[in-house]
């Protein structure tokens, strides 16, 4: 043994080392062991992981396109290229994604969507792996396509294969991949509150989702990993605009309607030639992505402003620097290239391409403006960026993420007013004029159909209060056995509220008063079958039947199978002594269409 | 017993996930890396286009180029300079107002930047607040060569100043920078020309004084001590310089041209120390003559009340007969009667006189 102060062996030394490594790595284990038993913690613990995972591909996603683009299209190449390099891209693709991708076609949202409401979060590594893969090389090409909904589908799966080969139940996997998703776009358009409501509005469809805490987690974690690589760089570097008269609303509000119809006619189109493309035949899906290819690439020879994302252009646009015939040709040619593009099956998606059309239609807008009234408004380049909320609001139909995400693009808060009355027009004009949204109206031509954002609204609205009988038979807790007996089955219930002056002091079976008959004690009152004791403030449902005025009628239906009455006590959340009707099973099933006739009739009672 | 919430595979798991952040985290930042050489090539690339092209005098082609070097190297505030210099040499003063408001929100210290919107402004006419920027330019900082580059700024406003004939402000700027700029003939030379114009003739003379103890040789230098001898009113130091420097440049019109000027200044001036009496009489006539003849030719055949009067007793004097011992009385009187009539004429004639003609001169001195 070594004394003290004196210099151990290189061999004993490494020993120690060893030795401390084991025990950190044994600790550590351990650590990650107890987290198999505490589902707050593992929650919050994979939230931040997923972030991170989620950030750190995204960023080589971003990265990897933008090298493998700089590399198809040198400075100074011959104009030919345009035109080879993306049929080739989208020839070799297109054989991928027919042969082993099938599930990384398009924008990537709709089949996260699907993956979500239909498939338990299941998005497998074949599909993730297609989508970076293809993708990448899709829009190094100059596919006129995005690479944020892509992303998103990306980070989707990659949360669902880790929740999964974690093994944890569908609840957790679906809970994680809307984390995934707020990751993934907080990554690719470096906004991470943008992201958050993108997550909600859009994959949810709910703003008040339970998952909120894991997605915001996930969207910071994933925002500081695209800082840490790639430091505090904006989309797009915009001068500050700001409202320079308060006449300029009106202009706004044109802008509004412009973007409204542009956005119109861009999905239009865009379902209308999807439509065309899957009519064909089978045999020709593997090169169907070529029409879209060749397109662009002819459309890219004469203008190559059009090709690719285009995000260079943007920021031009956004900073005045493009003349007006040449933004209205630009939002015309983009339109119709991201339409063919992404209609015929190449990996891509429309964010991107819906923030270019709306940054030239607010161009185009601006410009106008500007000529006409040039004291009164702000440059072409403050259009061009309320524009892209606007294209975004219409096309993609989330009013709130593109407000916010047009907020953190720009970092600058006084084009908010103007930017919120364009997206609200162009919101509800697009909704007017295209019933379904874009992503819903693409899986449907799929074949899937989503549980709308309306739909699962309306399932919400099936709650109790809508049901509920609110001056409901009850039983005085003096009333005999016998009399409680005879007033129970003149009626259809199984089971009766017992309340006195004050309060709901229970429920009475039918049941529990025949037995009580039978056994000869029908001078008893009512009270005298209730549990002994003080009214617990706080019981649980099995103690204390009940179901609240919020309740949906599926957790309401599960309570009446869970106790065997077909009437349930609705009492006040305040106060679950506080009877405010019942509800009965007659009630429920009349709710949904397959109820007895004249149930309601019996509401009366 | 709690039942574990995940499957066995757990740890396992965690572990992969962990060596997939290690491997992504190195993907990225050697990607990271590739791209930030990649595109500040590509942004060079495009820099050196633009500055070909504005050399070549195509500013709106540059300015695209430039702008294309930006967007491949945001922040770089060399290129968007160049894009504000760019703008103001192809006239657009806004666009440039507006890339320089930009640079200097992030960072108002910015002394180029200042100094580019300060020609900005400069170009605009709002020469007050070009003023406020140049001075920002020669307090700010600046990236390499700081005193060398202050001084450039501060000369360059020093020129607006001259332009503008600003003499107060620009015997400002002049003042600090006397000691601080390059001891080169050129610019010393500059500098007591400068002087000159801002109305120091002391300063420029001991300017102009330390060039020739320098360099004895420098006929400029004589010629720009003349000058300053001259507008201190000590004409014959002044003939001196002159006559030094046209001996060193005999070419040299102008300073032929200023050493005639200086003789007849000579010839004529009643004020000159070593002058006798007689002699300073008869200059005084001659300057009442000179005077006379001017104030006729100005005047034409109708002169005003005031002057006509003046215009008789200037002819009485020229026809008197004046005995030698009363010849410093009368040599007053005539410099009295030259100075009223000059007075006069000024504010009779519509031309004002020659700043330069060795009358007004002497007859300024003579104020004096």
């Amino acid at each position: 043994m070594a004394s003290v102060g004196e210099t151990p062996s290189p061999s004993a030394s490494s020993a120690i080392d060893t030795d401390q490594s084991s025990n950190l790595i044994a600790r550590l284990r351990g650590r990650l062991e107890r987290l198999r038993y505490s589902e707050d913690q593992l929650m919050l613990v994979l939230s931040l992981v997923v972030g991170a995972v989620v950030g750190l591909v995204v960023v080589a996603f971003i990265l990897l396109t933008g090298r493998l683009a700089a590399r198809m299209y040198p400075p100074g190449g011959s104009g030919l290229r345009r035109i080879l390099v993306p049929v080739l891209g989208s020839l070799g693709t297109g054989y991928l994604l027919w042969r082993y991708f099938p599930n990384a076609r398009g924008s990537g949202i709709p089949q996260t969507k699907f993956a979500l409401f239909i498939n338990d979060g299941r998005i497998m590594f074949r599909t993730v792996f297609g989508k970076f893969f293809c993708c990448s090389a899709s829009l190094a090409t100059g596919i006129a396509l995005g690479r944020e909904g892509p992303s998103v589908q990306v980070g989707g799966g990659i949360a669902s294969m880790i929740a999964r080969n974690l093994g944890l139940p569908p609840k957790y996997v679906k809970a994680l991949v809307p984390a995934g998703c707020a990751a993934a776009l907080a990554a690719a358009f470096n906004t991470p509150i943008a992201a958050v409501l993108f997550s909600l509005e859009e994959i949810m469809g709910d703003l008040h989702a339970s998952v909120l805490g894991s997605v915001v987690l996930s969207s910071a974690t994933s925002w500081m990993v695209l800082h840490l690589v790639l430091g505090d760089e904006p989309l797009f570097h915009v001068a500050g605009y700001k409202l320079v008269n308060p006449a300029e609303f009106g202009v706004y509000a044109v802008l509004g309607v412009v973007g409204g119809l542009g956005s119109v006619c861009f999905t239009k189109l865009l379902l209308g030639l999807r439509a065309w493309f899957l009519r064909q035949p089978k045999w020709t899906v593997w090169f169907q992505p070529v029409v879209g290819g060749l397109l662009t690439g002819v459309m890219g020879f004469f203008v190559p402003e059009v090709m690719g994302v285009g995000y260079n252009h943007v920021e031009k646009v956004l900073n005045g620097d493009i003349v007006l015939k040449m933004v209205i040709l630009f939002a015309v040619l983009k339109i119709i290239a991201t339409s063919v593009c992404y209609a015929s099956g190449n990996a891509g998606g429309i964010f991107g391409p819906a923030l270019f059309i709306g940054a030239m239609m607010g161009a185009a807008v601006g410009g106008v403006a500007h000529s006409l009234f040039p004291a009164v408004t702000a440059g072409p380049g403050a259009y061009a960026l309320v524009g892209m909320g606007t294209a975004f609001a219409g096309i993609v139909r989330t009013p709130l993420t593109s407000v916010c995400m047009i907020f953190e693009i720009t970092r600058d808060y006084t084009i908010i007013v103007p930017l919120m009355i364009s997206n609200l027009i162009a919101f509800f004009i697009s909704q007017k004029l295209q019933k379904m949204p874009i992503y819903e109206a693409l899986a449907y031509q799929e074949g899937v159909h989503m549980p709308s954002a309306r739909s699962r609204s309306e399932t919400e609205q099936t709650q109790v209060r809508l049901v509920m009988r609110t001056e409901p038979p009850v039983l005085s807790p003096d009333l005999l056995i016998a009399e409680a007996l005879r007033k129970m089955n003149g009626g259809a219930f199984n089971a009766l509220p017992v309340v006195d002056a004050e309060s709901l002091l229970g429920m009475i079976r039918a049941s529990e008063l025949e037995q009580v008959a039978e056994d000869g004690a029908s001078n008893k009152r009512v009270a005298e079958l209730l549990p002994e004791g003080p009214l617990n403030s706080d019981p649980t449902t099995e103690e204390f039947p009940h179901v609240h005025p919020d309740h949906r009628l599926s957790l309401t239906l599960e309570r009446m199978g869970t106790t065997g009455m077909n009437v349930l006590p609705v009492v006040s959340r305040a106060n679950v002594h506080q009877l405010l009707g019942i509800v009965a099973l007659d009630d429920i099933l009349g709710a949904y269409g397959v109820g007895k006739q004249g149930s309601h009739e019996d509401r009366s009672e | 017993m709690v039942k574990p919430f995940a499957a066995p595979s757990f740890v396992r798991t965690f572990g992969l996930v962990f060596l997939a952040i290690v491997i992504l985290s190195v993907a990225d930042e050697f990607l990271a890396r590739l791209e930030t050489k990649e595109t500040q090539i590509e942004a060079s690339h495009f820099f050196n286009q633009a500055l070909a092209l504005m050399q070549q005098g195509d500013n709106a082609a540059a300015i695209g180029r430039i702008q294309d070097a930006i967007a491949n190297g945001h922040n770089n505030r060399t290129y968007q300079r160049t894009l504000a210099e760019a703008q103001l040499a192809a006239g657009d003063t806004a666009a440039a107002e507006s890339t320089l408001s930009e640079l200097l929100q992030s960072d108002s210290t910015d002394a180029h930047s200042n100094l580019i919107l300060a020609r900005v402004l400069a170009k605009e006419g709002r020469f007050d607040t070009a003023v406020v920027y140049y001075h920002r330019a020669i307090y700010g900082h600046w990236d390499r060569d700081q005193p060398n580059n202050r001084l450039h700024a501060r000369f360059e406003l020093i020129n607006l100043l001259a332009q503008r004939g600003d003499k107060e402000a620009l015997l400002a700027e002049l003042l600090p920078v006397r000691e601080t700029a390059p001891r080169d003939a050129k610019t010393r030379t500059w500098l007591g020309r400068l002087f000159l114009q801002a109305g120091s003739g002391s300063q420029a003379a001991d300017v102009f004084r330390g060039i020739t103890h320098d360099d004895p040789m420098d006929a400029q230098a004589h010629a720009g001590l003349g000058e300053a001898e001259f507008a201190q009113g000590d004409y014959r130091p002044a003939d001196r310089e002159f006559q030094t420097a046209l001996r060193l440049a005999p070419d040299d019109q102008s300073i032929r041209q200023r050493l005639d000027l200086s003789n007849e200044l000579l010839a004529l001036d009643p004020s000159l120390r070593e002058l006798t009496p007689d002699e300073r009489f008869r200059r005084s006539v001659k300057l009442v003559q000179l005077t006379l003849d001017d104030a006729r030719q100005c005047a034409g055949a109708n002169p005003s009340p005031e002057l006509q009067p003046l215009l008789e007793k200037a002819d009485g004097a020229l026809k008197a007969e004046v005995k030698p011992a009363h010849q410093s009385e009368a040599a007053e009187l005539n410099l009295d009667l030259a100075e009223q009539l000059w007075q006069a004429r000024r504010k009779d004639c519509k031309l004002p006189p020659a700043a330069d003609s060795p009358l007004a001169l002497v007859l300024a001195r003579l104020a004096q």
